[in-house]
């Protein structure tokens, strides 16, 4: 623990002289000075002179002012905050993965090609879709990538046709993807009970927004596919998805799922079951990699055999040869990098593979049997919250829903926002749930407990947010004011973006 | 199940509140014909113990060697075990993207100090928190030069760049209609400056150059960065050796606008190609355009410093389609590995780091040249990678290297016309004399060519 309220820059521990690492003895000639003069290093300005020890008590202090998922609750919806298993860690750590090189000859890796197969084949099972690539290196990598699968099969078909639908309720990763894909951006309505709207929708204001079919009608052969999250981030099943899928291909238009919420599927649903083309897996949200305080994840993209000949580069491959008398099979692996038609490499090498690794872990610890229990218990404790809470704060959409719950702020007492809410749980020692998102709810709380949480750590956060509530009506001050007991208060990030101070000079 | 809270008493507990008989009662949002209905075809559960035996079974069937001498692009440096240690702290490793700044505060200041560390090796002024690796933050580099000199749509790369940044370069460029990449040639190894020249006109946007380049050699920045400046194009520097830092000049003191690449050397381990770190830094005047993630100092209401995310309005999660990238999670851990190995490297440390890698390189090369087969391909400084050209068969080579335990350079064959039979030797201050003398060794006692030759006759 630390009770210190501040931990100075490490620039400002600096001490001319000093040292953190010895660097062994030169075994070899000293080496001459063949740099031009204009090319020779100046002096480093901020880079610290330190030890260890002032190293390892400055990050251990500022480690005391993160929230993990280890110290709790940690309801971030969208986000999948599960446990993180330590086996995991300890398995991308032994050395046989940790000191492999990425452009070893593929007979000195043959384990490391074995993984990637395998956690391929094992993501094929799960999406019900028959190929897959492990080389995008977070979800919107994975959003990017299928979507240039889908702009590339579109071109072989004649032309890459100009437009992307998404629904309004899309993670803003959706609609830059498509942008960054060079698409242009449509959106759709939801109706009433949060999903995809085929009709058009007129909102509160008067203003008619349109629905599927009438998009389509419109841009027809202009589409090129739609991103759909399933469940969306209301936590909904499009139930609908087939027939989504089915006016998408009736123009020629395929249909991409944001797989952000796969946590909600894993053993129960296959996307590839109900039309899906194109998608992206999450392996740090739903195959329990850890965050790391923002990445690194995955985002392994699964897709149809249409789009399978456009996967970045290089694909693994198994070759089987039967040996011995009794013709056992024997396996082997390689890369092939002859792929005409593929979109090329998305990243170097072969994207996060230590992620990778972590997740075929998770995949094995689990089984089968264990994945779908995981997604089921998720489920339950998404509806328990909804269940005690949802008579508490306002539900805006009364759909049932899957692995979470947005609640909003719109029947709060006393001027309590959502924003109030969420710094009055830090108060009672829970990261809050993701707020304000998705917008199409008026201050969203987004409260995504994963399968994780047991029934009293739930209890818990149930009581805390009642609390808040009472609160809200008692005493809202104490919430406009939170947090008060984490050492930092509310901070001004108007100031931060008016006036940014970058680094420290 | 070890991870699952479940057990009869409290799943009952739970289905009783909801008010439902059994969890698959939850499932009536998903229409039946749409489930699966039967198990999935996966192994099942395992213990911690099985498990760990069929992972490490996996990682046994890789060639451990005990001597690498193999770089392009990731990079066998030691790990001080304080990153490892201090990474493992669920503070750090558990956490999420610091959406809620209270409490964050380990995450931002770490972000923070990350971004000063890597304004000061690159010599600019405003960096990022990440990207995901040194492809793709030569993409979003490409990107955000193209928005910053909006009319020019060309982005002139020197084929000294790294192949696979140039691949995923031309996946990311080729959907913006109206983009292109436009490859300047080398010449003895760096950039032919003639051919530059004759490249850059006014829809030159900007100018990629390797500092050093894939094949090793360091380039003239300066030189570049005038003459991509003349044209009114941006001179972009990707260093895919981020250690090169602590003996090259920074880009940014050599003209160069934006500084971007790889900098898994800072440590991690080679982890087979990933995660790495993808860093980014550029001018002040640049940096409502840059990609991702952001952090800033500001104050709390009791006027206590503290950081935040910020700039966000460049983001996906508010900009939506009109953000300078879809970049959310990146590479968070990795950079705050950076951080800790920089602020124990320090100036000293990273500065002797990096000699004691040029004088190993040096040595290699020197001792390589040495063997009848052996030649220098170029006459560019370099710093921990070189070129020979090889007499001798690259399959027996490298068949007689595995055999000792030793991982030779990269055979550029497959990679240009011009590069056949020829190795890009990399040495760093894991390779020990001795290491470098066995393989001196090994390599002499590989048959070459002409000698083949010589029996056949």
């Amino acid at each position: 623990m630390t009770t210190r309220t501040r931990e100075p820059l490490i620039f400002e521990r600096s001490v001319a002289g000093k040292v953190g690492m010895d660097l062994p003895r030169l075994d070899v000639p000293a080496a001459r000075d063949t740099r031009p003069a204009h090319l020779k290093r100046g002096e480093f300005k901020a880079l610290p002179s330190v030890t260890e020890v002032d190293v390892i008590r400055h990050f251990t202090r500022l480690s005391h002012w993160n929230y993990g998922v280890d110290d709790g609750f940690y309801p971030l919806g969208s986000c999948t905050m599960k446990h993180n298993p330590r086996i995991n860690e300890k398995v991308a750590a032994l050395p046989g993965f940790a000191d492999t090189h990425p452009l070893a000859p593929a007979a000195h890796v043959q384990g490391n090609l074995a993984v990637l197969y395998t956690l391929q084949e094992w993501l094929k099972e799960i999406t019900g879709l028959p190929a897959v690539t492990l080389q995008p290196c977070a979800g919107a990598a994975g959003e990017l990538t299928g979507v240039m699968l889908i702009r590339s099969y579109h071109v072989s078909k004649g032309a890459k046709r100009r437009v992307i639908l998404l629904p309004d309720s899309a993670h803003g990763t959706n609609p830059a993807t498509a942008a960054m894909a060079g698409y242009e951006v449509v959106v759709v309505a939801s109706q009433a009970d949060g999903t995809v709207s085929f009709e058009d929708v007129t909102g509160a204001d008067g203003k008619v927004q349109k629905g599927l079919d009438t998009l389509l009608a419109e841009l027809g052969q202009e589409v090129a596919g739609l991103m759909l999250t399933n469940p969306n981030t209301l936590g909904i099943f499009e139930y609908r998805i087939q027939d989504i899928s089915e006016a998408l291909h009736k123009v020629g238009a395929l249909l991409y799922m944001d797989g952000a919420n796969m946590n909600a599927l894993v053993g129960v649903a296959r996307p590839g079951d109900f039309g899906v083309d194109v998608m992206h897996l999450n392996l740090h949200k739903t195959f329990s990699t850890p965050h790391g305080g923002g990445g690194p994840g995955s985002g392994p993209v699964a897709c149809t055999m249409e789009l399978e000949p456009f996967l970045p580069r290089p694909v693994v491959v198994r070759d089987t040869a039967k040996v011995g008398e009794g013709g056992v099979a024997q396996h082997s692996y390689r890369l092939d990098w002859d792929r005409p038609l593929s979109i090329g490499k998305v990243h170097a090498f072969f994207g996060n593979f230590g992620i990778v690794v972590r997740a075929m872990t998770y995949c094995f610890s689990h089984g089968g049997d264990g994945l779908k229990a995981a997604t089921l218990r998720a489920i339950v404790n998404a509806n328990y919250i909804r269940k005690e809470l949802a008579g508490v704060y306002h539900m805006e959409y009364q759909t049932p829903t899957l692995h979470e719950v947005v609640l909003d702020d719109s029947e709060m007492a006393n001027d309590v926002h959502t924003l109030d809410v969420a710094k009055g749980l830090i108060d009672r020692g829970f990261h809050p749930p993701t707020i304000y998102f998705p917008a199409i709810v008026h201050g969203a709380l987004m409260i995504e407990p994963t399968e994780s949480e047991s029934k009293e750590e739930m209890d818990e956060f149930i009581a805390a947010m009642k609390d808040i509530a009472l609160q809200a009506a008692e005493n809202p001050e104490s919430l406009h004011q939170a947090p008060v007991l984490v050492g930092m208060r509310r901070l001004d990030e108007t100031m931060a973006a008016r006036k940014p101070v970058l680094r420290w000079t | 199940m070890r991870y699952l809270p479940s057990a009869p008493s409290e799943d009952r507990a739970l289905l009783d509140a909801i008010g439902v008989g059994r969890a698959e009662d939850l499932l009536q949002g998903i229409p039946a014909p749409l489930r699966l209905d039967r198990e999935l075809d996966l192994p099942g559960q395992q213990s911690e113990q099985e498990v760990l035996q069929q992972m490490a079974a996996l990682a046994a069937m890789n060639t451990q060697f005990h001597s690498r001498f193999l770089g392009a692009g990731a990079y066998d440096h030691f790990v001080p075990a304080a990153v490892d240690q201090m990474i493992s702290r669920q503070e750090w490793f558990t956490a999420y993207t610091p959406y809620q700044p209270e409490i964050s505060q380990g995450t931002l200041q770490h972000i923070f100090e990350y971004q000063t560390l890597t304004c000061d090796l690159t010599g600019l002024e405003v960096a990022n928190a990440s990207l995901y690796d040194g492809a793709s933050a030569c993409v979003e580099t490409a990107l955000m030069a193209v928005r910053l000199q909006k009319k020019r749509k060309t982005i002139l790369i020197s084929a000294g760049l790294h192949p696979h940044y140039q691949e995923a370069l031309c996946t990311n460029i080729t959907p913006h209609e109206g983009l292109q990449l436009v490859l300047v040639q080398l010449k003895d190894g760096v950039t032919d400056m003639d051919d530059l020249a004759a490249k850059l006109n006014g829809d030159v946007a900007a100018v990629m150059v390797g500092y050093p380049n894939f094949l090793g050699c360091v380039e003239d920045l300066k030189a570049i960065s005038d003459a991509a400046h003349a044209a009114g194009a941006l001179a972009v520097s990707v260093t895919q050796e981020a250690l090169a830092f602590g003996w090259l000049e920074a880009p940014g003191k050599l003209g160069a606008d934006m500084a971007t690449g790889e900098a898994m050397s800072f440590g991690n381990k080679l982890n087979f190609g990933g995660p790495y770190l993808g860093f980014l830094a550029v001018k002040d005047s640049q940096k409502r355009e840059i990609p991702g993630r952001v952090v800033g100092q500001t104050r709390d209401l009791d006027g206590q410093v503290g950081y935040v995310l910020t700039l966000t309005a460049r983001e996906q999660h508010i900009r939506r389609d009109k953000a300078t990238s879809n970049i959310c999670s990146n590479q968070g851990l990795v950079a705050l590995r950076a951080n800790i190995f920089l602020q124990l490297a320090g100036p000293e440390g990273l500065k002797g780091l990096a000699l004691q890698n040029v004088a190993k390189a040096q040595y290699l090369q020197a001792r390589l040249l040495e063997l009848p087969d052996f030649s220098a391909k170029f006459s560019a400084p370099f710093f921990n990678e070189f070129v020979t050209c090889y007499k001798g068969d690259m399959k027996t080579l490298q068949a007689e290297c595995a055999k000792a335990g030793i991982l030779p350079g990269l055979d550029l064959t497959p990679y240009a016309a011009d590069l056949k039979n020829c190795i890009l030797w990399c040495a760093t201050e894991l390779n020990s004399r001795a290491q470098i003398e066995q393989l001196v060794e090994v390599l002499a006692r590989v048959p070459s060519l002409v000698g083949l030759a010589g029996v056949a006759k």
